[in-house]
């Protein structure tokens, strides 16, 4: 599980260099956090949060290049040294004896931008510290560091703040996830919740919906988890990611409560939507996904066990999938035998159990294409059923499948003997019609979902600004831009 | 034994904090009492009176309060509360079980830490397990089987029950009927009989569909009656519809899907009229 999030946390994409950074020769990773602060700035003056989001992205990409002494230099800068922020954060940091160039020349910089740094500025600075502390493996630090951030936030009403604040959402769970204490962040979380839906803060709502139900199912708690999902607003996902793991989730409690119909369509399309660089999750649905489907009867194609980089971790599912095929109990046992260190790991044992009644379902199924007419004695035998008197067994087993519409037969009782109905001529039928309509709704509700998906520049849609008043905002800009421009040079 | 223990420490409880538990431990003695004696009247009356005593122990749940009788308090509120769970399934009321045992439940999830284990855990887990699968709520006991750990699975209370799920999905009902032989607790006898019903409405579901007929000799033995008088009743009260003729219970067939002789049109024209109109949007 904590994989997944590792992977996620990866996946963020890089966006296209934008004309904020794009220096000629790659400069140091301070001067590219300087960059991001000051995006972060104009974005909280502009209240533009898509800014921000941007920023957090940035930050991302340099995650691997964080180092202490760059870390503490960049506190230095974003926040007045000595104040209550800056010493609390900077006592996270280990001091370093160390100094290489880049820092040199950064540690002589030292002035703060302002007397008051902004609120989204302290925040990302938690977020930074944040980072590096995770990525160092000093996770009760990172325990210590998230719990202040969040203490912090409490105080800050911004939209703009936002963003960053679903960002120390995800960490400070993550941090108990690490030390294995998700517990006793459950009440803080609800708490977090209701504050986020009271501010209207969707994304934060989104994400900490995401870590409770999260929080609930690594304690197998889904009995909880379903009742604050289906009394949680629910709104148009914001985060593709966040949706990804909702969907996800929602797939696992579904599968639980043996809804599998709805539980595939939601373990499927969360494996779609999961970008590709998010392995580790995609695996984790597509292994969820391949219980289901065998769980509703079907077989997953050949090809799903062959996606790329999931060959290995699928094999288990594979075979476990090639037994429920043929219909063999036997092979069926030695299999979750072989693998049951993996799926009790996978904490899919339970629903492997549940599996056995299908591969008699398919086991007997195949029987009733191949004979015409067999005994119930030959029907035990072939499905290996070894109880006291697996005659009777079989009978009741074949019609129970009879009667749930798995085979089509009859009994006779005085001989013993299952005979197969002729199979009818399904074309006679309306189900091509039937199938054909579904596949034709699916195809157009799939073209009506991509056209609600795609985006516009907001407030196009508004009357045209007058020529005035565009000039007027232009040159608000041009003047935002130089003064920040000029905040930038004045730093080195 | 135990039941003395119980009501020493009650009586400890008495007088360390005498202010709480007035009476309290009488009417636990009086209770346990009346609990052995099989006397459920009087037991009743008694528990109403203790579980309204026990709203003044602050370290029970909902409040989780830390105090030094913690312990006890928490032990003998479990302690209450199960034999409130076995004594609703000796009065056969159902509804009581599910309240007691949702009010027992956190004892035994959220104080882990706290109070030891209690021997009556898992036979009352599996109990709550069983009843689930009497009233058919598929879905609940798999959740509930989701937050025992794996040794859980290992004990014969609990696997009696997932054994009894198996062998009821499968449609083995043999095994489902030998396992009232073997119950690991006989409390759980009230439940057995209880899914023999249900079980003999699933074979009269599966069978009208499996056989085209069956001698009545055959029927009873299926159907789990000795005398044909109760299949008789039986037949008459829930399947009116099967016949008896020639020493032959016949099933009435459900009518098959025939091929379709005319064409659905007006389905048809609905359909089409729906892709004209989505591919004009498109176009």
């Amino acid at each position: 599980m904590t994989q997944d999030v590792e992977m996620k946390e990866a996946q963020v994409q890089p966006p296209p260099p934008s004309n904020s950074v794009s220096p000629a020769a790659s400069p140091s990773t301070l001067q590219h956090l300087k960059e991001i602060a000051s995006l972060i700035e104009s974005g909280a003056y502009l209240k533009e949060v898509r800014w921000i989001l941007r920023a957090v992205r940035l930050t991302i990409m340099l995650r691997r290049k964080l180092r202490a002494p760059v870390v503490s230099a960049f506190l230095c800068f974003a926040l007045t040294p000595g104040s209550d922020a800056h010493s609390k954060l900077s006592s996270y940091i280990p001091k370093e004896e160390e100094h290489d160039m880049e820092v040199d020349t950064a540690t002589s910089g030292i002035q703060g931008p302002g007397k008051h740094p902004l609120p989204e500025l302290e925040m990302y600075c938690y977020m930074l510290v944040l980072i590096f502390l995770i990525d160092q493996k000093k996770y009760n630090e990172a325990k210590a560091c998230s719990s202040a951030s969040i203490a912090r936030l409490k105080n800050i009403n911004r939209r703009t703040v936002d963003v960053l604040a679903s960002r120390l959402y995800f960490y400070y769970s993550y941090s108990y996830e690490l030390t294995n204490s998700l517990a006793e962040i459950r009440g803080n979380l609800l708490a977090l919740h209701r504050m986020a839906t009271l501010r209207r803060d969707e994304l934060g709502q989104e994400t900490l919906l995401n870590l409770l139900l999260r929080n609930y199912l690594h304690y197998n708690l889904y009995d909880q988890a379903e009742k604050l999902r289906s009394k949680a607003p629910r709104f148009e996902a914001h985060s593709n990611q966040q949706f990804c793991r909702y969907l996800f989730y929602l797939g696992k409690i579904r599968t639980i409560q043996l809804e599998y119909t709805d539980a595939k369509e939601s373990l499927l399309q969360a494996a779609r939507k999961a970008p590709i660089a998010a392995r580790g999750f995609r695996i984790q649905c597509n292994k969820w996904a391949i219980i289901v489907r065998l769980l509703l009867g079907e077989i997953p194609e050949r090809t799903v066990f062959m996606q790329k980089g999931m060959k290995k971790a699928l094999t288990p599912y594979f075979e476990l999938t090639n037994a429920v095929r043929i219909g063999d109990l036997e092979l069926f046992k030695t299999v979750a035998e072989k693998f049951s260190s993996t799926f009790s790991s996978d904490r899919t044992q339970n629903l492997i159990v549940r599996l056995r009644h299908n591969v008699i379902r398919t086991g007997l199924r195949n029987i009733s294409i191949s004979y015409s007419r067999i005994s119930l004695a030959d029907v035990a035998r072939k499905l290996r059923l070894d109880s006291e008197n697996p005659v009777a067994d079989a009978e009741s087993i074949v019609a129970k499948a009879i009667r749930d519409g798995a085979i089509d037969a009859t009994i006779d009782h005085a001989n013993g003997w299952m005979v197969s109905k002729e199979t009818g001529d399904v074309y006679s039928t309306n189900e091509p019609q039937f199938a054909f309509n579904s596949r034709i709704a699916f195809c157009l509700n799939m073209h009506n979902e991509a056209v609600r998906a795609l985006r516009f520049p907001p407030n196009s849609h508004k009357e045209k600004e007058s020529a005035e008043k565009r000039r007027e905002r232009q040159q608000q800009e041009q003047e935002l831009a130089k003064h920040i421009a000029e905040e930038d040079d004045d730093e080195f | 034994m135990g039941t003395k223990r119980k009501e020493q420490r009650e009586e400890e409880i008495a007088c360390e904090d005498g202010s709480s538990s007035d009476g309290g431990d009488a009417a636990l003695g009086r209770f346990k009492a009346a609990f052995l004696r099989n006397d459920f009247g009087t037991c009743a009356n008694l528990l109403a009176q203790l579980k309204v005593l026990l709203t003044k122990f602050p370290s029970l749940p909902p409040s989780f309060q830390v105090t030094p009788n913690a312990v006890q308090e928490l032990s003998i509120a479990r302690d209450i509360y199960e034999h409130a769970v076995v004594l609703s399934v000796k009065t056969e009321d159902q509804d009581a079980f599910e309240r007691d045992f949702f009010q027992l439940k956190p004892y035994y999830t959220d104080t882990c830490g706290v109070i030891p284990s209690s021997p009556q855990e898992y036979p009352i887990l599996g109990l709550n397990l069983l009843r689930l699968l009497v009233q058919n709520r598929i879905a609940e006991f798999h959740t509930e089987l989701e937050l025992l750990p794996a040794t859980a699975l290992e004990n014969p209370c609990i696997r009696h029950a997932v054994e009894l799920e198996q062998s009821f999905m499968e449609g083995a009902y043999n095994r489902v009927l030998s396992a009232r032989q073997s119950v690991p607790h006989d409390t759980y006898v009230y439940f057995m009989d209880l899914l023999a019903k249900t079980v003999r409405d699933e074979i009269a579901g599966c069978s009208e569909k499996a056989y085209n007929y069956l001698s009545i000799a055959d029927a009873k033995k299926i159907l789990m009656f000795s005398l044909d008088q109760e299949l008789n009743e039986y037949i008459a009260e829930e399947h009116p519809e099967w016949e008896i003729k020639d020493g032959c219970v016949f099933f009435q067939k459900v009518k098959e899907s025939q091929p379709c002789k005319e064409i659905p049109s007006l389905q048809l024209i609905n359909q089409t009229l729906s892709y004209a109109r989505e591919l004009e949007r498109i176009v």
